[in-house]
């Protein structure tokens, strides 16, 4: 795993303090050349790690990406899907299961819809809610074609949905699909770190890496933040921080060495758009002794 | 522990049940939708009773409370009838078709010690919360005048299909979308004595509006406007923005943060005269259990203190709910004397 990773939520207009930032952000980035620029400027500054929402605009990233393959010959990728609004939007047009069928069958090839009809059936309806799962996770995927992935996240809100439900099997047929099919890590977003913690080790996956909002003013880490400190610390897994900054409210030198005094924690992703804030958070990373050697061994 | 039921598992049913089956004091024992798709695998993986009539589940599984969250047209029948098992209700906005129906609710529950809550959701945001307690305060003095604004990527193109676009089944921007924030209104500011300059407006639905605005007037020298549009594609999601002036200062508020100007700061919270810029981190609690949003477990947490304190409803009962649909109301009535 890598200790650095960018994020990309700044490209999509996401800013979960401002509105008017995000509508900033949002006008800034609306031409794709804008984000690759930003993309660039990481790259140079030595961060090949990117995590990405499966959002359309990332879809053209990768075309980018596949056509300048020297350019970005060590880029290595940690998809997040699926992209939630994508979703929501067609809900409401049609209602879940009008929704999921759209989707299901804009995922498949003819052949694979083909198969599908024979196996009985046209619509969800008929089917078992894993084998829907497992369609939309190759679809959602299916941009990072031939690209290097790394390991491959369940976005948050799926995420906390299932584990409100306490759909165990979802879970481990989620993880073993992403292992069986990519031979990659399954990996998970959610705003409920320790009740996942536990859930995703009774589940029996293993060492899982789980990445969530940890930061000094205790922001989006529910139910608290001692919680979050206890279970990164004795818990066997791999945590990931995001939203070090908590948008924007704690300053940067404290946001890296409160991440750096919670020991065990693998990587940090964070976002920025200017290079002199994206060279900055990155130095201050790199200062810090970081308390696991090797980020891929199991010593816990 | 309390014995929960959901009625109607769309998004808002998954999301409800979601956020309360880890509630320590809460167990789900059924669940009551007409699909069969969501059914099947409801029971499978949670283990849950499922039923199609919600009738037979009431009868059979014992309950507490029940979250209503199916289409608006099938409030009014299914509240009435678990007024009538004695459970404790929590419905989805807005509260029924019509004010008829809302009225019939509301008396059947005099009397009734039974926990009545509408999803209001937006009177739990952390921002909003702020901004009432600022307004209780009085610290913009006198009020004159209020823009709410709403606006959304909810429905971008024709949508033939889908309750959402069906005026009997409680369809349309004004119901389904615009009655979050006149309810923030009556909640903030008040029910106003006179409406006018109503419009309701058609921008890809044909049997629905997707925009409207309209103007309220209060006997005092107060007058505000409402601006709401489900149809616009530069937003990502819903957002609200609120501002609010008095003869002391002004508020302008979203979901995330809010900034207050002030002619003379009021005494607490760090405020100082001119420009006060408040974000949600400034203020924010974290939660128990977090799906989509903080204000969404609170609501739900409220209603099940409630419940288990035996405290009497104040936040978004279903008398708040009546008083919302009697706006929506009069907003149709109002915008339909201007065609005739």
């Amino acid at each position: 795993m890598d200790r650095i990773i960018f994020g990309d939520n700044q490209f999509f207009g996401i800013n979960h303090m401002s509105e008017e930032k995000a509508q900033a952000q949002s006008e800034r980035f609306k031409d794709i050349n804008a984000i690759i620029k930003v993309i660039d400027t990481a790259y140079d500054c030595g961060i090949h790690a990117f995590m990405f929402n499966t959002h359309d605009r990332v879809a053209q990233l990768c075309d980018h990406f596949r056509a300048n393959p020297e350019k970005y010959s060590d880029l290595r990728l940690y998809p997040s899907m699926p992209y939630a609004h994508k979703y929501a939007n067609a809900v409401n047009e049609k209602g879940m299961i009008g929704a999921l069928n759209d989707f299901v069958f804009a995922g498949r090839s003819v052949g694979q819809a083909l198969q599908t009809v024979v196996r009985g059936g046209l619509t969800v309806i008929k089917r078992d809610m894993i084998e829907v799962m497992k369609i939309l996770v190759d679809a959602e995927i299916r941009m990072f074609k031939g690209l290097n992935v790394k390991a491959v996240f369940l976005q948050n809100i799926i995420t906390d949905l299932l584990l409100g439900l306490g759909a165990k099997t979802v879970f481990v047929d989620f993880a073993n699909h992403i292992r069986s099919t990519y031979g990659v890590d399954p990996a998970f977003n959610t705003m409920n770190l320790p009740r996942l913690v536990d859930f995703l080790l009774k589940c029996g996956i293993e060492n899982p890496i789980v990445c969530s909002s940890i930061n000094k003013i205790g922001y989006l880490m529910n139910p608290d933040k001692p919680s979050y400190e206890k279970t990164i610390e004795t818990k066997p897994f791999r945590p990931m921080a995001m939203s070090i900054l908590a948008s924007g409210a704690v300053a940067p030198k404290e946001a890296v060495e409160y991440v750096a005094s919670q020991k065990n924690i693998r990587s940090i992703v964070f976002g920025a758009s200017s290079k002199a804030h994206i060279q900055e958070t990155k130095d201050m990373i790199d200062q810090h002794e970081w308390s696991i050697a090797d980020p891929l061994t199991i010593d816990r | 522990m309390l014995r929960g039921a959901v009625i109607g598992f769309g998004r808002m049913g998954l999301t409800h049940f979601s956020i309360l089956n880890n509630h320590p004091e809460v167990q789900f024992v059924a669940v009551c939708d007409s699909s069969s798709f969501m059914l099947k695998n409801i029971g499978k993986y949670t283990g849950v009773e499922t039923f199609k009539d919600y009738r037979k589940m009431i009868d059979r599984s014992g309950l507490d409370f029940v979250i209503v969250a199916t289409p608006t047209g099938m409030h009014a029948e299914i509240v009435k009838y678990a007024i009538q098992s004695n459970l404790h209700i929590f419905v989805e906005k807005p509260f029924a078709l019509n004010v008829q129906q809302g009225e019939e609710l509301v008396e059947m529950l005099k009397g009734k010690k039974l926990v009545n809550q509408i999803g209001y959701v937006i009177r739990f945001n952390d921002v909003f919360i702020q901004v009432k307690k600022l307004l209780d305060a009085g610290v913009l003095g006198d009020l004159l005048t209020f823009k709410m604004e709403m606006h959304g990527p909810t429905l971008l193109k024709d949508a033939k299909s889908g309750w959402r676009s069906k005026k009997q089944e409680g369809g349309g921007c004004l119901y389904d979308f615009a009655s979050h924030s006149i309810d923030l209104i009556n909640y903030l500011i008040g029910v106003p004595d006179e409406i006018t300059g109503s419009v309701l407006q058609h921008i890809h639905s044909i049997n629905v509006e997707d925009a409207l605005c309209s103007t309220f007037l209060y006997q005092s020298n107060l007058r505000g406007n409402l601006l709401v549009n489900w149809s616009d594609p530069s937003y990502r999601k819903p957002a609200y923005r609120f501002e609010v002036m008095g003869r002391k200062g002004k508020i302008i508020a979203d979901l995330h943060a809010y900034k207050a100007f002030f002619r003379e700061a009021p005494s607490f919270d760090g405020f100082t005269e001119g420009w006060n810029q408040r974000y949600i981190t400034d203020f924010v609690k974290p939660v128990r259990f977090y799906v989509r949003g903080f204000e969404f477990t609170r609501q739900l947490d409220y209603f099940i203190d409630s419940i288990i304190n035996a405290t009497p409803c104040e936040m978004c009962t279903f008398e708040d709910g009546l008083k919302t649909d009697m706006m929506i109301e009069r907003i149709v009535e109002d915008a339909a004397k201007r065609r005739a």
